[in-house]
């Protein structure tokens, strides 16, 4: 069970495995591709109609053949839908055709409702399959009597069961034979499943499910729900993330503007939005105005004057202190080792903050109906915001429902959830009336939960030979993990709690010898802002110091990068992996990069003046999940403007078993180019105690002309999947710098890397 | 369009604040010596005239004067959410305060409907209302004292037989002394010479046609001609480009600095249809011109002002340039637009502007407008560029049926003052910008309401 | 106020003030959802629309701007949804999240009767300013080529929503 699995299961305290075997009433939910009538005032998706036979809780089959598949995964663009239900209709031998989707709402018989971490169809693989093989087996046994034969003498291939000469389909089995058997969890688990060669859906191109629908504007995302009689309501933003008390309000222009009805001071007990004023309106735009003409003083929280170069100089203050942090990896005799180094080469990296900026401004609907909380929204973490959302409105969360529609992006907003919950207080003091909040895209920015700015610092003891003999590595950011869900932090070696989403990376599969690991909170960060995950969460930078320093390694010891690199991936110890989420270990790693340096001629190709290649590696999100990455940048750096442009990204990826290639493919093009636009394009900074950039006349995310060529290849694998919707991001930064080194010298150590910085390392070289 | 109170509007035609505001004080310093020029009778009122003493024939052409006059539009109230066409309340700021247009239905209480075709003759000739007070230089009688008797008298059939409406116009609130009418005849001393237009026996028909309507009827000078301290416009500097409540109004002769040369056709398709292709649309106070009132004439009248204007700034001697202006252009526009880009100013445009104005050789696309080549971009001030950004461009404004958005919310006066300066160093040969940011804070001052509730 | 234009190919009247911008008399008058509320200030393109013809950030257009005009949303470009841009839309995988798709295709169908067989370069100078925060600007470019293509009769290039297994 992974780690995930089993922070589930402690959660909602039933094994998850227990899960798939409850009988239950179809969840109310929808189902893409519904379109809703053109005249409905109520624009949310209708439920799927009933009558079906439900083997488990995750798939029905109808009288008419169709099969119905829960998802309880948020769809954000992963198309997880599509890949979750290849893998138990695969299973069940269904007939694709006939397969429809259903995203759920909350329900506790759901377990741990989470979208994130690239997890989805790691954490879903064997339930799913588990489950498929439950349905296969009950139309074997029933579509066997209804064949007058044995299920042992029929097959299932395609939504058909055939035996005795004839088939029958699995619609007929369900019309005709009534099937009820239920599966113990025991019986589950002896349930054979087909072996890899048999799968006929899994590995194989499909058209994602949810694409038609995105192409003629009829997909509904969370912003296009409408209930009947609701309002809409903007905030009106305070100065501060936290400590922020309202003074004041004077609504006298606001009165003036037609469609105004009133401000609400938000009273929030789970203190998510302190100091938060809502302006209700009877239509958006009248919101917009309003909340533009409404003056609130506030007292703004004793942030409000705090700079992006505090929170860093802060970072370097606490990696200086011994004591703090939690220790990773506290492997005995690091420190011994370090000390009887011949030398130790120690570097600092950078990053700074990084907005989400996903494309749909946070939102929420809600509204109090027939005793019970309606949150309709777009949720990745459904299961972290509704005990928050229990607190802020003071009842207990089995009142409150969240209905989940298609996520504008996620990239990890989305798992703060924390947007709903002034929609929710907003509707409270309006006695329960439907509330339709939305932030304006400078509101949503202002609110964001940035992905922190950290300070990294590496010491390696070297050999006289040149080898690696002690690693010493100390990484601080804001905790997300530690802000919004705490109890979902790990534990350190020394016991204490740490944020592994800030650290992962850090904990790499190199044989460095022995090594500390320490992880630390930048507590100014935690109370300036309210950190987040965001994309690939510290798996995003923590290869900019890893990889960064490998290469300052290999350059001062005059060896070639690639080679040293290889040299450390020995699977050895830790480092040896184990089934059946990292069978081969480091080997894997050593492969990947590999291939990708026979595939760039690593070391045999000339380039032009200025231009030269540069590479990475990494194991995607966390040791727990590996996804082997291997990554090359080919760049070329304007010694006059500093200006460095990326020509071409290779990637070479073991993430085992690819479910949905097309979609395997999408997902680690955008990580990629994510990667290259953290790099190179967007990063912002904090001013004022809060995020310098609102919208995107400053913020300057990657667009389509920045886009390089790209050459992406995964290893054929039948291990069990890796997740996808990240590891693209890791190692693109590195590799750029990496090549920013090898074209003309000049090394970077903060990111995003802009002209500016180049020069100044230009001139660094020049003068040195 | 009656209804829209769009800035346009407002902005429309009040660069005659200016000689209005500038004419009161000649008035007060021209002193009471000039009585005897300056005393006019009242005409006596006659009672209205029959719409059936006026012939069809009369009616139709009268039409086409008003048209090529835009009597409507200063004519027809345009705050308060628009009022009757003609029936005047049109405000005109001034520095001193302001005046109300008058109305100029067959009203008798409110309107004209008590003048002789002599009085209103007299009015158009030599600016004095039929009561013998001067009229404010707001109404350009130094134009309309070139209209022809005929025209002239065509359109008073035209305005005698429209449906009279019965309304008053606010009070002006010019103070005195700058409210004695008979001080204006001070500034009619120095400025003003009546007189029918003169054919120029040098040109052919064609050009005296377009002359006439251009310095007369048309009274383009009004706003593209700049004016002297005391508002009247300076004959030396004929057509050399004014500002106009913001907006600038181009020079109209060889001053005019785009790339590509106002050649009768692009003059032409401007006035006709609102767009020269390789010039730019007609937008705030410009554009009813083609849109409303030119596109009512005979195709030849406005091919006539055209091919004056063509003449006028030796159109034909400069065009040799141009298709290698236009081939600058076509390399200029995608500057930056293509492969990565991270200047900060470039992408600004990237987002907010080259979408719809990207365009690829060899020739700017219908609907692209190609900033490289357009006025706003080359012109000595940002005015232009800053207005159209926070305005927009409806789609009945230039080119027919498209629009512009308003970028008043969505771009600060810091990032109308980057995309400016670097459109400027990119797009154009010009000299950069100064003050920029203080000059887009300036423009969007000078809208008194935002034109679009939009998010920021 | 009331305005009245072409919507979808339909007459429609609208009251509401002269400076609400046209995507929320779309998405909240007229219940058209399809175009997309991004960054509010005419720089992302999910709010793409056309206007007689052209595509128009609707996010920062005036609703009293577009009296008279003809609007087409992402729902009234096609009928069935088979727009050649549509359809390629499809065939190649584009959409991730989908959020900005609905601008991207209005944004791309106008780029394709400006240019019917757009260069990379003029592919990156209109579609510039449509931002994909998923980042399927690679599969953007090959469905704009093969709608192109397609739109000109011809067959279309290679698809490849599939991935390239090494």
């Amino acid at each position: 069970m992974g780690k995930l699995e089993r922070i589930a299961a402690r959660q909602d305290g039933r094994a998850l495995s227990r899960r798939g075997f409850l009988l239950t009433a179809g969840g109310a939910g929808f189902v893409f591709g519904f379109a809703r009538p053109a005249s409905a005032a109520q624009t949310y998706p209708s439920a799927v109609p009933g009558g079906l036979f439900e083997p488990t809780i995750w798939c029905a089959i109808g009288p008419d053949g169709t099969v119905n598949v829960n998802i309880i995964r948020a769809e954000m663009g992963q198309h997880v839908g599509t890949a979750l239900a290849r893998i138990i209709a695969d299973e069940m031998e269904a007939d694709w055709d006939k397969v429809k989707i259903t995203q759920v709402d909350t329900d506790p018989k759901w377990g741990l409702m989470v979208t994130g971490g690239s997890w989805s169809v790691w954490m879903t693989w064997d339930v799913f399959r588990q489950a498929g093989a439950a349905a296969r087996t009950v139309m074997i046994e029933e579509g066997a009597k209804l064949l007058g034969t044995t299920p042992a003498a029929c097959s299932a291939r395609n939504g058909m069961v055939t035996g005795n000469g004839r088939s029958i389909s699995y619609g007929d089995i369900v019309a005709r034979g009534r099937p009820t058997r239920q599966f113990t969890p025991d019986d589950m688990a002896k349930l054979p499943l087909k072996p890899a060669t048999e799968r006929r859906l899994i590995g194989k191109p499909v058209a994602a499910l949810d694409i038609p629908a995105k192409t003629t504007g009829q997909a509904i995302y969370g912003i296009d729900v409408k209930i009947d009689g609701m309002v809409y309501a903007r905030p009106k933003m305070p100065p501060t993330r936290y400590g922020t008390k309202v003074l004041s309000v004077d609504e006298t222009e606001a009165r003036t503007i037609p469609g105004y009805q009133r401000h609400v001071v938000l009273d929030d007990p789970s203190g998510i939005v302190p100091g938060w004023v809502v302006v209700i309106a009877s239509t958006y735009p009248a919101a917009i105005r309003a909340a533009d003409a409404l003056k609130v003083e506030w007292s703004p929280g004793e942030t409000h004057t705090v700079t992006e170069a505090e929170i860093i100089a802060h970072g370097h203050a606490l990696i200086a202190r011994p004591d703090g942090g939690t220790y990773v990896f506290d492997d005995k005799g690091t420190q011994d080792a370090l000390h009887e180094a011949s030398r130790v080469m120690e570097r600092s990296y950078t990053c700074a903050s990084v907005a989400h900026y996903q494309l749909e401004p946070v939102n929420a609907i809600a509204r109090h109906i027939d005793g019970q909380w309606e949150i309709h929204t777009g949720n990745q973490w459904q299961s972290l915001v509704l005990p928050q959302l229990a607190k802020a409105l003071a009842v207990p969360a089995e009142q409150i429902v969240m209905r989940t529609y298609l996520l504008g992006g996620g990239f990890g907003r989305r798992l703060n959830g924390d947007y709903a919950v002034p929609a929710a207080l907003a509707s409270k003091a309006l006695g329960g009336v439907p509330v339709k909040l939305i932030l304006t895209r400078s509101d949503d920015m202002a609110f964001d939960s940035i992905r922190s700015p950290s300070v990294q610092t590496i010491r390696a003891g070297l050999d006289p030979q040149g080898h690696v003999t002690g690693m010493r590595y100390d990484a601080v950011a804001g905790w997300p993990t530690e802000v919004m869900a705490p109890a979902f932090m790990q534990k350190g070696v020394d016991n204490k709690p740490y944020d592994q989403f800030a650290v992962a990376g850090a904990d790499h599969w190199y044989q460095v010898g022995p090594m500390q690991l320490r992880a630390i909170s930048n507590d100014l960060a935690n109370r300036t802002f309210r950190p987040g995950w965001l994309r690939s969460v510290s798996a995003g930078w923590t290869p900019w110091a890893l990889e960064s320093f490998l290469d300052e390694v290999a350059h001062d010891l005059k060896k070639d990068p690639l080679a040293m690199r290889l040299s450390m991936l020995t699977a050895q110890g830790r480092n040896a992996g184990s089934a059946p989420d990292s069978n081969g270990g480091a080997k894997r790693q050593a492969a990947v990069l590999q291939r990708l340096a026979d595939k760039i001629g690593w070391g045999r190709t000339t380039l032009p003046a200025d231009t030269a290649l540069g590479l990475a590696t990494s194991f995607g999100q966390e040791r727990g999940m590996p996804t082997w990455t291997a990554g090359a940048a080919q760049v070329h750096v304007d010694r006059k403007t500093g200006v460095v442009t990326c020509q071409k990204l290779w990637l070479v990826i073991d993430a085992g078993t690819i479910v949905d290639p097309g979609g395997a493919l999408a997902q680690t093009e955008g990580a990629a180019l994510w990667g290259l636009s953290m790099a190179l394009f967007e990063g912002s900074e904090i001013v004022g105690g809060t995020i310098r950039d609102r919208n995107l006349d400053t913020y300057t995310p990657l667009r389509i002309p920045d886009v390089p060529d790209m050459d992406i290849e995964f290893a054929d694998s039948t291990e069990k999947p890796m997740g996808l919707g990240e590891p693209g991001v890791t190692v693109i930064a590195p590799a750029i710098g990496n090549a920013v080194f090898n074209a003309v010298g000049a090394r970077l150590r903060h990111l995003p890397i802009r002209p500016e910085a180049v020069l100044a390392a230009l001139h660094d070289t020049t003068t040195a | 369009m009656v209804n829209d109170t769009s800035s346009r509007h407002r902005g429309a035609f009040t660069l005659l604040k200016r000689a209005v505001g500038a004419a009161i004080l000649a008035g007060v310093v021209g002193g009471g010596g000039f009585l005897a020029y300056a005393w006019y009778p009242s005409i006596a009122p006659i009672a209205k005239p029959a719409a059936s003493s006026f012939s069809d024939e009369a009616v139709r052409r009268g039409a086409l004067v008003a048209a090529a006059g835009y009597c409507a539009e200063c004519h027809t109230r345009q705050d308060r959410g628009g009022g009757p066409a003609l029936a005047g309340d049109y405000a005109m700021e001034t520095p001193f305060g302001a005046i109300y247009s008058p109305n100029i239905t067959p009203d008798p209480e409110t309107g004209i409907g008590h003048w002789s075709e002599a009085a209103f003759k007299r009015a158009m000739n030599r600016g004095v209302s039929r009561d013998g007070s001067h009229l404010y230089p707001a109404f350009p009688f130094d134009h309309f004292t070139k209209v022809s008797d005929q025209d002239v008298a065509d359109l008073y059939a035209y305005l005698m037989t429209r449906a009279p409406v019965h309304m008053e116009h606010r009070a002006n609130t010019v103070p005195f002394p700058f409210s004695i009418r008979l001080l204006q005849a001070g500034w009619k001393l120095m400025f003003f010479t009546p007189g029918r237009f003169r054919p120029d026996p040098n040109h052919d028909t064609q050009w005296n046609r377009g002359a006439y309507l251009a310095e007369g009827d048309a009274h383009c000078g009004s706003c593209h001609t700049p004016r002297n301290l005391l508002g009247a416009e300076k004959a030396s500097h004929a057509y050399d480009g004014a500002v106009i409540d913001g907006w600038i109004a181009p020079p109209l002769n060889d001053h005019n600095p785009t790339p590509v040369v106002w050649t009768e056709d692009e003059l032409f398709a401007y006035l006709r249809h609102g767009v020269a292709p390789l010039h730019g649309s007609a937008a705030g106070p410009m554009a009813p011109v083609p849109h409303q009132f030119l596109s009512q004439l005979p195709e030849s009248d406005v091919r006539a002002i055209a091919h004056y204007y063509a003449d006028l700034d030796h159109a034909a001697a400069r065009a040799g340039q141009d298709q290698a202006a236009i081939a600058v252009a076509m390399a200029q526009s995608k500057i930056d637009l293509t492969g990565p880009q991270t200047d900060p100013d470039a992408r600004l445009y990237q987002g907010a502007c080259a979408a719809c104005h990207y365009n690829a050789a060899p020739a700017p696309v219908s609907g692209r407008p190609e900033l490289a080549l357009n006025n706003a971009l080359w012109l000595d001030e940002p005015n232009n560029l800053f207005m159209v950004m926070l305005h927009g461009i409806g789609a009945a404004e230039g080119q027919d049926g498209i629009a512009m958005p308003s970028f008043y919310a969505g771009l600060s006066d810091a990032d109308m003052a980057r995309i400016a300066a670097y459109l400027r160093r990119t797009r154009t040969t010009r000299p950069p910008w100064t003050d920029l940011e203080k000059k887009a804070a300036a423009m969007r001052a000078t809208l008194k309401t935002p034109p679009i509730n939009a998010s920021h | 106020m009331k305005t009245t234009f072409e919507l979808n190919g339909k007459p429609v009247s609208v009251e509401a003030p002269g400076d609400t911008p046209l995507l929320w008399v779309l998405r909240d008058d007229l219940d058209l959802t399809g175009t997309k509320f991004g960054c509010g200030i005419g720089e992302c393109g999910a709010c793409t629309v056309h206007v007689g013809g052209r595509a128009t950030r609707s996010c920062i257009t005036p609703l009293s701007s577009i009296e008279g005009a003809a609007v087409t949303t992402i729902e009234g470009l096609d009928p069935a949804g088979e727009h050649p841009v549509q359809v390629a839309w499809r065939d190649i995988q584009v959409p991730q999240c989908g959020y900005c798709q609905s601008g991207q295709i209005m944004q791309a169908a106008s780029l394709l009767k400006d240019y019917p067989h757009p260069t990379d370069d003029e592919i990156d100078g209109v579609m510039g300013g449509s931002l994909c925060r998923c980042m399927t600007y690679i599969r953007i470019r090959k469905a704009i080529k093969q709608a192109a293509a397609q739109a000109a009769g011809q067959p279309g290039e290679q698809t490849g929503g599939d991935a390239t297994h090494g």
